[in-house]
């Protein structure tokens, strides 16, 4: 409520910032409109760009690459998976899928192990930490060209599923431990005690209390190594070898394809991020849901 | 293993987490089997420590600590069959309280149904079935405390290790969660060893109160002992309602020491079992408030008791008695509980010069 | 069963020893992971900074100090580093800019959490869609023919299209801030979510103004997730040159793009020594920024 109304005027008048206020009944400062003002033309800005490819993506054959729309088809789609001159998207999925997958599973189980890890101090935690930073902050392209320059020295062949599946994760990782510092913060450590306590073994301890409590948190992990493994592209371009995976294969799209092609292209990788988005967060509410229902019964 | 046994000893405990301060410093302390037993002390004078050591959730640096007669050091908590309720529970947040209460059995190996029937039967012991299919966090402090009590009961520990239990509670739900706890150490008639810095809680229910000051035991035994007869100033201060009063010996006669202070002179306090106070010495005696009576300076008293002139500062009402607190008797502060029916005869009221007395043999001589 | 662990006086040293070797159990995955893809790599890559090329895509084991004396003394490079520091400042600032307003809304404007944390989200789900595409989706905005422009015409604010929207350094630091300010949000949010607010109560109660609050309390107890998201816009921007090339349309250059066009005619030593001394200059950024707070501090507790 508003102090200054109850000064004498002598006051009020010597402390030049008290103007009586209007009584706070739930209405909002101005500030409150100039930044919702902001953040709806962030989020405008965010998606809008992206919503006009999608729509632009599904003109017929006559279609540019800017409005207006030039009629409506699946033409675009068709033309992006039989087309010689669109390259081997479908092979670049399929590799993407996959390489995606395996650096989300390796993420989940590394990332754990270090959360766990760092919950207290041991000798050297700070080198390991401090490399941590370092490979999350390397520029990509540089580590993608050392990954490549190691290769050509031990005359081992780049491929996906070799130098950039390592180079990949030398990203996922920090990123991953970062998530799994903000989750382990949340967990008391006393429930490892107890569990202790009452006779659980170091195995039983993390799979019947660590993991469940931790769930929702490990599945944030897997969407962070999915997502970033799947559109990464500067440690990926110097280290995948002779097969293209999904970004390199948009980047040498925007290099030299000029058609709707390349918006039906982004509109099919979007549907997968959003499919694998919705899917975590799906999980994480679900399993947020099954424990409170529990007690409803 | 001894069966059954829970009784607890310490032997020359010390515990130091950088090899310089001493957390827990030699203690030595034996607790016999079915005892409920209380460590009393203000936050940081070891009294956790030690529980978790008894406990195994940390190795003591020295000493010895046996439990039923059998050396424990180094052993895991299972092994030596005790268990631990810890500060603020932890309870599994993802474990209805039934699962919370198996899950000693389940880690066990134990089937579903027959951990079910014991988990069940537990929360029946602890009044809990229609909560049973709830989660921790929708049960009130009370409510958690109870589950809390029968997850490390489950398994039948021969000794029970509480940590501030009551600590998380309000101040009426502590009334009533101690007696619960009182009823649980005798339905299970195990040990329990019991971690508070409140002197309530702990006279209330401990047959055994052991005050800790600085990692070192100050006083242990029977509760109304510690209270009554405080060995030394800190306890007596650190239980309350005992008057701690400081003077110089100024004769010894017979079995008592004449001591006088700032307006306080030849009071007679017998030496008890304190033979060695010479003339000359300055010493503590301990007088309990409700031993003070209070009388009007012109009034005569019998020569058996010891009477000190003073001032009334302040009177608060307090129900059954009236505090009445006095001027400060060479540096110590003097106070009196009346009883509320005897104050009320003779009403005093602040600023009146009274004579405060006692029987002489209600006065303790306090070690140094 | 009386058994005793080693005596006294090492019990304690025992369960330390313990703890370390369980820590390195456990972070022996993420070592073994970062050691032939981060440190090798790194430690290669300075070492073929020192050697000479025979000129077709090969190298002679010689030390020398050639390729780092040809990029010092190119005015080239100069200029490249100076254009792409520039471009790290502007996104920069303005991703912080927003960024921060943005934190600033949801933490303490918003006053249903849920909501809060819904539109939180919202801002954070491009994060995890493709680069590039959310990129190249300017196009049709920003073009010649785009809609901006389109519009512009129509209004009558201009009579010929705008050609600096689109293939310009106005473009480039577009599509960086667009990019780039989630980096800012979700750090700076976190910091915010922290704080106390009866500690703006009370700011408040001592006769602080909105301004005051935020100068004064909101902003100090936000650094770590400023200094978290300045982190990973400078050395995104520094270590980027696809956003360069692709929204430029070639016009400008980047120090990682003329790397990656010596690593294209093979001239693998001065591309490296390149690298070497675009890694530096981003190290001492991050350990400048990393200086105004301890992270890690901040991180795990």
């Amino acid at each position: 409520m508003s102090q200054t109304a109850v000064l004498p005027p002598a006051r009020a008048s010597a402390a030049p910032r008290a103007r009586r206020r209007a009584p706070d009944r739930g209405g909002r400062p101005w500030t409150f409109y100039v930044l919702a003002a902001l953040f709806v033309l962030y989020v405008l800005a965010l998606y809008g760009p992206m919503i006009c490819i999608y729509i632009l993506s599904f003109q017929d054959v006559r279609g540019g690459l800017v409005f207006p729309m030039r009629g409506t088809s699946l033409h675009w789609f068709v033309d992006l998976f039989t087309q010689v001159r669109t390259g081997d998207v479908k092979g670049a999925f399929g590799r993407s899928i996959r390489l995606a997958a395996i650096v989300t599973v390796l993420t989940v189980i590394v990332s754990f192990m270090a959360g766990l890890a760092f919950r207290k101090r041991f000798v050297g935690d700070s080198v390991v930490f401090y490399l941590m930073i370092g490979s999350l902050v390397a520029p990509g392209l540089v580590l993608g060209l050392g990954v490549g320059l190691l290769c050509n020295l031990l005359g081992i062949e780049a491929s996906w599923y070799g130098s950039a599946l390592g180079a990949q994760l030398s990203w996922t990782l920090p990123f991953g431990v970062l998530v799994m510092f903000a989750v382990m913060s949340r967990f008391n450590a006393v429930w490892e005690e107890a569990a202790r306590d009452l006779g659980a073994s170091p195995w039983q301890t993390v799979v019947l209390v660590i993991l469940p409590i931790i769930a929702p948190g490990l599945v944030a992990v897997a969407l962070f190594g999915f997502t970033l493994s799947y559109d990464e592209f500067a440690r990926t371009l110097l280290t995948a070898g002779s097969l293209n995976t999904l970004p390199l294969e948009i980047w040498s799209m925007t290099l030299n394809v000029t058609s709707p092609s390349l918006y039906a292209l982004g509109t099919v990788t979007t549907i997968i991020s959003f499919l694998i988005i919705g899917l975590s967060l799906g999980t994480i509410a679900w399993m947020q849901k099954r424990r409170a229902r529990k007690t409803a019964r | 293993m001894a069966d059954g046994n829970g009784s607890i000893e310490l032997a020359g405990l010390v515990k130091s987490y950088d090899g310089v301060t001493r957390v827990v410093d030699g203690v030595n302390l034996k607790v016999p089997d079915g005892a409920y037993c209380c460590f009393l002390g203000p936050s940081g004078c070891g009294k956790t420590t030690i529980l978790r050591m008894i406990a195994g959730h940390e190795d003591p640096t020295d000493g010895e600590i046996l439990i039923g007669d059998e050396q424990v050091v180094g052993l895991d908590p299972v092994e030596r069959r005790t268990a631990m309720m810890f500060q603020s529970y932890a309870l599994f947040p993802h474990l209805s309280v039934r699962e919370n209460i198996a899950f000693p059995l389940r880690v066990r190996g134990a089937g579903t149904a027959e951990r079910h029937k014991a988990a069940d039967a537990m929360i029946e012991k602890v009044r809990l079935t229609e909560l049973a299919d709830r989660l921790p966090g929708e049960l009130s402090g009370g409510q958690q405390q109870r589950v809390a009590l029968a997850r490390a009961a489950i398994t039948g520990p021969r000794v029970l290790l509480l940590d501030e239990p009551l600590s998380a509670l309000d101040e009426q739900l502590r009334v009533q969660m101690r007696q619960e706890l009182s009823r649980m150490q005798r339905d299970l008639g195990i040990t329990f060893v019991h971690v508070t810095h409140t002197q309530l809680e702990a006279i209330a229910i401990a047959d055994i109160v052991v005050v800790m000051e600085k990692g070192k035991i100050r006083q242990a035994g029977p509760a109304r002992d510690v209270y009554d007869q405080p060995r030394d100033r800190y306890v007596a201060e650190f239980l309350g309602g005992q008057n701690v009063l400081r003077g110089k010996v100024a004769r010894i006669d017979g079995g008592s020491a004449l001591i006088s202070a700032d307006s306080m002179r030849d009071v007679v306090v017998p030496l008890g079992a304190h033979g060695g106070v010479a003339v000359g010495d300055t010493v503590d005696f301990a007088i309990r408030r409700d031993d003070v009576g209070l009388s009007r300076p012109q009034a005569v008293s019998p020569e058996s008791r010891a009477k000190v002139p003073s001032r009334v500062r302040s009177i608060e009402y307090q129900g059954n008695f009236v505090k009445v607190m006095l001027d400060d008797v060479g540096g110590d502060e003097l106070i009196a509980y009346v009883p509320d029916r005897i104050f009320y005869l003779d009403p005093v009221s602040v600023g009146d010069v009274v004579l405060a007395g006692w029987d002489r043999d209600k006065a303790r001589m306090l070690a140094r | 069963m009386a058994k005793r662990r080693g005596t006294t006086h090492n019990r304690t040293t025992h369960n330390r020893t313990t703890h370390n070797r369980t820590g390195w159990l456990l972070v022996l995955p993420l070592v073994v992971v970062l050691i032939p893809f981060f440190v090798a790599p790194i430690v290669g890559v300075v070492v073929a900074s020192f050697v000479q090329s025979d000129g077709f895509g090969g190298i002679v084991p010689a030390f020398t100090w050639e390729n780092y004396a040809n990029i010092f003394t190119s005015r080239l490079t100069l200029d490249l580093y100076w254009a792409t520091f520039r471009f790290a400042v502007f996104a920069w600032f303005f991703s912080l800019l927003i960024g921060f307003w943005i934190a600033y809304f949801l933490v303490f404007h918003v006053r249903n959490p849920l909501l809060a944390m819904g539109l939180f989200l919202l801002c954070t789900v491009p994060f995890w869609t493709s680069n590039i595409i959310r990129m190249i989706s300017w196009i049709p905005l920003l073009g010649k023919e785009g809609l901006i422009n389109s519009a512009l015409l129509g209004v009558g604010v201009i009579d010929q299209p705008l050609g600096v929207l689109l293939f310009s350094s106005l473009a480039v630091v577009i599509a960086y801030v667009h990019q780039l300010t989630i980096f800012m949000i979700v750090p700076i949010f976190n910091s915010m979510a922290r704080i106390d607010k009866r500690t703006i109560e009370a700011a408040r109660d001592a006769g602080a103004s909105r301004f005051d609050i935020v100068r004064l309390i909101v902003f100090p107890m936000s650094k770590t997730g400023i200094a978290l998201g300045s982190i990973f816009v400078v050395s995104i921007v520094m270590g980027d040159f696809f956003v360069v090339k692709v929204m430029s349309g070639g016009g400008s250059a980047s120090v990682v793009g003329a790397f990656y066009e010596d690593v294209g005619v093979l001239q693998y030593p001065s591309a490296a020594a390149s690298a070497v001394i675009l890694t530096a200059v981003v190290s001492l950024m991050v350990v400048a920024i990393l200086r105004t707070v301890d992270i890690r501090r901040e991180l795990t507790k």
